[in-house]
């Protein structure tokens, strides 16, 4: 049997109408501000960095090529790095659980049917707006070992408070509760994904005997998983990245005893302290790295935990 | 009604039209402001940065100059920086600019850009730098010699030959060295307050111990002898100190170091020295010390007070002002600022000797912390911009000096000069004398503030205290860790 040699249509191309050009035109223009500021601003320094990252440069000298040696000293010279890495990593397996599990604990609150609750939204919202640096100040004063209000608080149940931001051994657990300052925006988050969750799934649950508790946990935090993980994605990346409170504490040395010299605060000083900032970018793109892995670990891990309703899952 | 429709070219055209007109009213005007007036010094209520050469400085409340664009100024105008400062030390330069002018006829300077906002000042100095658009001269709180050795500053020593107060000879040497790199020179020590130890009057003779400075001990055995006798515990809370051997930060330690005939870095060699036998040997005497005097445990000494001049980071009030420090080293600028806070009737009576010295020391010994006056690279006005400099250290330091009493290192300075708040406090004579003390103490400043790699040095001393004072590990250990690590990271910027 023969076999035809099928040639496929040429596809013409649809020449556009003066109008639409005029339109992308258009649209192009609206669009061009802030294309520009994302490429300027935002596109060239990330590219300009993971260059930079390859070479030896001071800001006011022309950058020198060295390859991986920034990479390479990372692991194998620079003794600050492994305090730093673990000091991050200390603050961010603590800071991200607690600080969820007190956001959903006020979103909780803040859902009940209580007289005056848009004033305790506000109001737990509110350190939100205040700005880091200002609460690093609050909070070293709170936590000032003789005459603190946290320690004058535990004195009166009898227990004697600890040195926090004196001692290093309390430091860093000072900095986690410092973070609890800004779980307001969080809680907003949860409350808004509480109020989502159909009053007929936990009305139907109630009728078929399904406890507080039960409704809570079978109905609740499936529903909510979705939120759960916006929120845990978004707090492993901004803890991270801590940076004004531990210096505003803790100096560029991570005083005391650098407990509370975080990877951010030792990319920092190194810029702008050194004056390395080809180490300083290599350092960025280390932690871009690191984090855009722990971001995709975490979606992986969705398949197993997140519930999407419209999806079924 | 007008039912006449905007098409979408004439609406874009509006647009743009109006953004331009909006964007040109909310333009900066052109003229600078106009200047204000520095007034008396008062209390000190700025603490001095961690780890940047610059004192408290008397924050009197002189008229907010008003605020100023970066760079604004007039085209002929000389543009002058400073990292920051009060409102009567920021408002004092435009006095002295005045000054300048009028002495310099022809020439002017643009109003003072005191600080750089919400920005860090040394970010955006060398960001203006990189740009090659930077101000013709500035003050600057990060040694010379790190700068220059990254080609951020321009060499002046042809421009000191010739000028009317900057010549070598009238700096002295351990001051001017650290500007100096590879042979050449990248700044003036315009303002540079010497350390020395202050020692609590009353507490002395009480004791029947002679205040003479000539009779304060000359050795650190001595002093160490000496402090045991003020040292106060009650119980395990310490109540009064003799000396706190703990206290002198990284900066101290440089002179502690000379006080031992040691040093931490050669600029002569390009090597540092941290782990050398004098300095090991000085870690060792100091921790010794706490532990015998103070029962060891650093943690429970930071907690137990203030130990030192100013209200601390966590509100505490220092211990200097309530009478319960014996002896402490700390600079000329405590002497005026001391009386920020309220002084006890037991803590009024004060005055200062020269340093003891260490058990491999030679001679006494003092150091300093300075502002810079340098000259960026590429600077439009550099021969302009180093006469501003030049002038400031000879005379318009004067007018700082009555804003904010930073002690004047120039050698041709009027010995006129004395901090108001001394003389008000304790008399002329007293204010004189002391002055004279701690402008003495320029003679024997030693070389700090040389090192290239200057930040990261003063980094790794801090971590040398603290881990050695915290028990963590030896002194020999920490000076070495120290010493690999400066020494690599000067390396890396010689090779660049």
């Amino acid at each position: 049997m023969a076999v035809q040699a099928i040639t496929p249509p040429a596809v013409k191309r649809r020449k556009m109408s003066e109008m639409r050009r005029r339109e992308a035109v258009a649209g192009l223009v609206f669009v061009l501000p802030w294309l520009l500021s994302l490429i300027i601003f935002t596109a060239y320094p990330v590219l300009a960095s993971l260059y930079y990252s390859f070479t030896e440069y001071a800001i006011t000298q022309a950058p020198r090529w060295i390859g991986l040696d920034n990479y390479v000293n990372m692991f194998t010279q620079d003794t600050a790095m492994s305090t730093a890495v673990y000091n991050t990593l200390y603050y961010t397996f603590l800071s991200v659980p607690v600080s969820l599990l007190s956001s959903l604990l006020i979103a909780l609150v803040l859902n009940l049917n209580v007289k005056g609750i848009g004033l305790y939204r506000t109001l737990f919202y509110l350190p939100s707006l205040a700005p880091p640096v200002a609460g690093a100040i609050i909070f070293i004063i709170m936590f000032y070992p003789d005459g603190g209000l946290v320690n004058g608080v535990l004195q009166f149940f009898g227990i004697k408070g600890p040195s926090w931001f004196l001692d290093w051994r309390y430091a860093k657990i000072g900095l986690i509760i410092l973070s609890l300052w800004g779980v307001g925006s969080s809680s907003l988050i949860f409350l808004a994904g509480l109020k989502d969750i159909p009053a007929e799934l936990k009305e139907a649950a109630s009728i078929d005997g399904a406890t507080a508790w039960q409704r809570f946990w079978s109905i609740t935090i499936p529903l909510l998983t979705p939120v759960i993980l916006y929120n845990l994605v978004m707090g492993v990346i901004g803890s991270f990245q801590i940076l004004s409170a531990a210096i505003v504490i803790g100096g560029t040395t991570g005083k005391p005893q650098e407990s509370l010299l975080m990877y951010m605060v030792h990319l920092y000083r190194t810029a702008f302290r050194y004056f390395n900032m080809g180490y300083a970018s290599a350092m960025a793109v280390v932690l871009f790295v690191v984090i855009l892995v722990a971001t995709l670990l975490i979606f992986r891990s969705t398949r197993s935990w997140v519930f999407y309703e419209s999806e079924g899952r | 009604m007008n039912n006449k429709r905007l098409n979408r070219r004439a609406f874009l055209m509006t647009g743009a039209a109006s953004g331009l007109a909006l964007l040109a009213a909310c333009a900066p005007p052109a003229a600078p402001a106009a200047p204000a007036a520095p007034a008396e010094p008062a209390k000190a209520t700025e603490a001095p940065k961690a780890a940047e050469p610059t004192k408290a400085p008397d924050a009197a409340p002189a008229a907010p100059a008003a605020p100023r664009t970066i760079g604004e100024n007039e085209a002929d105008a000389i543009t002058f920086w400073t990292p920051g400062g009060s409102a009567a030390y920021c408002a004092g330069f435009d006095v002295i600019s005045k000054q300048f002018a009028e002495a310099n006829p022809g020439m002017k300077v643009g109003g003072v850009q005191c600080g750089a906002g919400d920005q860090q000042f040394l970010e955006v100095f060398l960001a203006r730098v990189a740009a090659g658009n930077p101000p013709d001269v500035s003050i600057i709180w990060d040694s010379p010699v790190s700068l220059a050795a990254r080609g951020a500053l321009e060499p002046i020593d042809d421009l000191m030959k010739g000028s009317k107060y900057s010549a070598v000879e009238n700096w002295p040497a351990g001051l001017l060295s650290s500007c100096q790199y590879q042979g050449k020179t990248y700044g003036l020590p315009v303002a540079a307050g010497t350390y020395g130890m202050y020692f609590n009057e009353t507490l002395f003779e009480k004791k029947g111990i002679s205040t003479k400075r000539e009779d304060f001990p000359k050795t650190w055995a001595d002093l160490r002898k000496l402090s045991k006798e003020f040292t106060v515990w009650n119980g395990d809370k310490l109540e009064q100190t003799g000396f706190a051997p703990w206290a002198p930060d990284m900066v101290q330690m440089n002179i502690f170091a000379a006080l031992n005939g040691g040093q931490f870095y050669d600029s002569a060699a390009n090597k540092f020295t941290m782990d050398s036998a004098q300095n090991i040997e000085m870690m060792q005497f100091f921790l010794d010390w706490i532990n015998e005097e103070y029962k060891g445990d650093l943690t429970a000494l930071l907690n137990s007070a203030n130990w030192g001049f100013y209200t601390d980071g966590n509100g505490r009030p220092p211990m200097w002002q309530a009478g319960k420090m014996a002896m402490q080293s700390d600079g000329f600028w405590v002497s005026g600022d001391m009386y920020g806070v309220e002084l006890k009737p037991e803590a009024q009576k004060w005055n200062v000797a020269q340093y003891p010295v260490g058990p491999s020391g030679k001679g006494t010994k003092s150091g300093y912390w300075p502002n810079w006056m340098v000259v960026p690279k590429g600077a439009k006005k550099r021969d302009d911009g180093f006469k501003y400099a030049d002038y400031i250290a000879g005379k318009g330091i004067e007018v700082w000096f009555s804003a904010v009493p930073d002690l004047p290192a120039n050698k041709l300075v009027s010995t006129d000069l004395l901090p108001k708040k001394v003389v008000e406090m304790r008399g002329e004579a007293f204010a004189k004398d002391v002055m004279t003390f701690f402008r003495g103490q320029l003679d024997v400043a030693t070389p700090m503030w040389n090192s290239p790699v200057q930040n990261f040095a003063n980094d790794q001393i801090t971590r040398v205290l603290e881990q050695v004072y915290t028990k963590k590990t030896t002194p020999k250990d920490a000076l070495a860790a120290a010493q690999v690590a400066c020494q690599t990271e000067l390396e890396k910027v010689l090779k660049a």
